[in-house]
């Protein structure tokens, strides 16, 4: 992206076919624009590694196996083999309506209802090695089966979306929107600050009034 | 991507990373140096929006006359890319409600006009979620403390924007703060505690936001936007009565006989094609313009944010305001250079962290308003108190000082700001961060109502594309709160507005009279837009239409 960068020997890819060379320190993102190949999908944030959309896999010589990564982060490496993953969305929605869900006690049967491929798990990893964020996927799923709510939701703390465990999992238990409705289901039974409570009671009584003409509102006066 | 910056010779040079990261060392924590300067002046002396020969006037559409930033003047002045013939054939979809755009503006409004009874299409660019939202760091304001009141939220905001907003605006801002709030928990959003074992009952950590009068900052943990944007998005594949088209860029909006809006013509990106969608009422969803790289200057945005809504709206009719103003993030990473313009959260800031110039000086309060704390950075680089390293110039976030000082609080409550350290390939609680000012946010934008409606009818706004609510410089969580507070207005409004219109005798009735006015101009109609994908994204809107064809 600058001119200014310290020079090395040019890095050799292969990505998506298209073999390319690449200057050391750069992502896998970073290869492909300065290669010229045109990008207008998978793609988002561009490097800061939280909307989830440059999926890609990756192979590095003499690895037998595939793994997955996000391009933004990943840096080149010489040799690399690169493919990006197109998006695709679970294949059937597991629906839940959040503000449904009154009966607490009744949480292990609403998982089960709306997940029932979670209790199906086959403990086979590939979840966990998909996640590009080093998330235990597996765990989560099994703790959300168990109806471990509080310990499923912390441990997708950091899920980006980018739904790779969804493509891995050969049960079609969809772990990131489980992980996403033990989180839902954390906040929205759980949470319920006093503070927020209190100004809400406060303005519906209208005792928080905005004065659109107090001094505060307008430019002070120049000396 | 490279950076011109905003004086030619000033920038250069510096002091030396060892000599600086020795003066820092031995000066730690840094002493204050006396700014010496009225804000007034530091702003025009160094902030961007002032750069000599940066704005050009607008000579054609509703804002004749305003000030603009060339490369942003010169896409809203340009020629559609569709003829009428093109629409021949097009793919045709019906809906109540389009929204334009998948960030948190657009779920938000999609949500909304959904649970009012509205068919709703959302059409977006690259993916659902994949925009600024899911980026912010920092989070989002309300006033809800014992302290805090809505007035001072109210005239934080303005005096922030240097009391250039529209108030009545603000007034619904920071009125629907709370209840936003508790409409996003609602959604399964997930909030810091000042004790997380108090979840019910309990008080939410609060921080003081730059320019602010009172600790009204709420987040979770630095990636509010993310876990934001996270429930959001479930929320809105869940949702019956929304469509999801990721991949479908608007090219122009589709406007009836009497000028009305009544939907937009989308560029399909997979199947190569253009889609028709007609609507009741749009609602323009599609964020800001940081990569256009103004003056020259790195950019925190997201790949998408090429001011495509702002050109698509201009040109069918719709004011704009403030669209001379930008806001500059004090700390976008200086380097490494394949980091450049990546954002430092300014939680790092609220929570104590120091700027430090090459002489192991502070030279600002660092929760100053932004405009007032990235012009005197650019002050420190331009006058050759800038650290240099591998020919990139910044200053020092001073994050080993913050550590030593609360021990802890780079693994637990900056986490995104650690993995980034680590991603630069250095401790940040041994070493700071060399960082400068990057192009982070519109301040300005479609002109709307309290309601989201713009002065073109059938169309709406929310979100980043939107002016009137930050006047010239926005607070660090406003734009969160704006997008929360203005999609559910703009969502809500254009449900009850679909009920009243259908669309008739849809085409590009506009272009006839914009293309007059170009050429009137003497502007002529080679340029085109809306951009799309910035250049090196190596491909055009136009070789897309080819592809087409």
């Amino acid at each position: 992206m600058s001119e200014t960068e310290p020079a090395g020997t040019p890095l050799r890819l292969v990505f998506n076919g298209h073999a390319l060379q690449a200057r050391p320190g750069v992502s896998l993102l970073q290869a492909w624009i300065a290669a010229g190949l045109p990008l207008t999908e998978n793609v988002g944030c561009m490097g800061q590694g939280v909307c989830g959309a440059c999926r890609v896999l990756v192979r590095r010589p003499g690895e037998r196996i595939a793994g997955t990564a996000l391009a933004c982060e990943m840096p080149a490496e010489e040799g690399m083999q690169i493919s990006f993953i197109d998006h695709f969305p679970a294949r059937r929605p597991h629906a839940y309506d959040l503000s449904a869900l009154t009966d607490s006690w009744s949480i292990p049967d609403q998982i089960d209802a709306v997940f029932p491929e979670a209790k199906h798990c086959r403990h086979c990893s590939g979840c966990d090695r998909a996640c590009p964020k080093g998330i235990p996927v597996q765990r989560m799923v099994n703790l959300a089966a168990e109806g471990q709510v509080f310990a499923a939701a912390a441990l997708f703390d950091a899920c980006v979306m980018c739904n790779l465990c969804v493509a891995a999992c050969p049960e079609h238990i969809d772990p990131a929107h489980l992980g996403q409705f033990t989180r839902r289901m954390h906040a929205a039974l759980t949470l319920r600050p006093a503070d927020l409570m209190q100004r809400l009671r406060q303005i519906e009584a209208g005792e928080q009034p905005i004065d659109l003409d107090a001094p505060g509102a307008s430019p002070p006066v120049q000396r | 991507m490279s950076d011109a910056g905003m004086t030619d010779g000033g920038m250069s040079g510096g002091i030396g990373f060892a000599a600086a990261l020795a003066a820092w060392d031995a000066a730690a924590p840094a002493p204050a140096r006396a700014c010496g300067l009225e804000v007034a002046d530091l702003l025009r002396g160094f902030h961007p929006d002032h750069r000599p020969g940066g704005m050009v006037s607008l000579v054609a559409g509703p804002n004749e006359g305003a000030p603009c930033p060339a490369q942003l003047a010169v896409l809203l002045q340009s020629d559609s890319l569709l003829e009428d013939v093109d629409l021949a054939g097009a793919t045709i979809l019906d809906a109540d409600v389009l929204v334009l755009g998948g960030g948190g503006a657009g779920c938000v409004a999609a949500l909304a006009a959904a649970r009012a009874g509205a068919r709703v299409l959302m059409a977006t660019k690259l993916r659902m979620g994949d925009g600024n939202t899911v980026m912010a760091e920092g989070g989002i304001q309300a006033a809800i403390g014992a302290e805090d009141s809505l007035q001072r939220h109210f005239e934080d905001t303005l005096r922030a924007g240097h009391f250039a907003a529209d108030k009545a605006l603000v007034a619904a801002l920071v009125g629907d703060g709370p209840d936003a709030i508790r409409w996003l928990i609602r959604e399964g959003m997930s909030f810091d505690l000042a004790d997380e074992r108090q979840r019910m009952g309990g008080a939410l950590l609060r921080k003081k936001p730059g320019g602010a009068t009172a600790a009204r900052l709420l987040s979770y943990r630095d990636f509010t936007g993310l876990e934001l944007m996270r429930a959001l998005r479930e929320a809105v594949l869940l949702q019956p009565g929304i469509t999801v088209l990721d991949g479908h860029p608007a090219l122009e909006l589709l406007t009836d006989d009497r000028g009305r809006c009544g939907g937009a013509a989308l560029q399909d990106l997979g199947q190569r094609r253009l889609v028709l969608a007609r609507a009741g009422a749009t609602i323009m969803a599609t964020g800001g313009a940081g990569r256009l790289h103004l003056a020259g200057f790195p950019t925190s945005n997201h790949y998408g944010a090429t001011a495509d809504g702002l050109v698509l709206a201009y040109r069918a009719g719709a004011r704009l305001r403030e669209m001379d103003s930008f806001q500059f993030h004090p700390t976008g990473i200086a380097w490494p250079p394949h980091l450049e313009g990546t954002l430092v959260s300014e939680a790092a800031r609220s929570a104590g962290a120091r700027l430090v110039n090459g002489q192991g000086e502070r030279f600002v309060e660092e929760l100053a308003p932004r405009d007032v704390v990235a012009s005197a950075m650019l002050r420190e680089l331009a006058e050759g108190r800038g650290i240099g390293r591998d020919g990139k110039l910044g200053l020092f976030l001073d994050t080993p000082s913050l550590e030593r000082e609360q021990p802890g609080i780079l693994a637990q409550r900056l986490q995104t700001l650690s993995h980034l350290a680590h991603r630069a390939g250095f401790d940040p609680a041994r070493e700071p961060f060399l960082v400068r000012p990057t192009l982070h946010y519109q301040n300005g934008g479609m002109a709307i109502d309290t309601d989201g409606r713009s002065a073109l009818p059938g169309l709406l706004a929310a979100g980043e594309v939107t002016g009137g609510l930050h006047g010239r410089n926005r607070m660090m969580g406003n734009a969160l709160l704006e997008l929360v507070v203005f999609g559910r207005r703009a969502g809500a409004s254009a449900a009850a507005d679909a009920r009243q219109e259908r669309p008739r005798n849809l085409g590009l009735n506009h272009l006839a009279g914009w293309r007059r006015g170009l050429v009137a101009a003497g502007l002529g109609l080679e340029a085109k837009g809306p951009l799309l994908f910035p250049p090196y994204g190596n491909v055009t809107p136009q070789d897309l239409r080819r592809r087409a064809a």
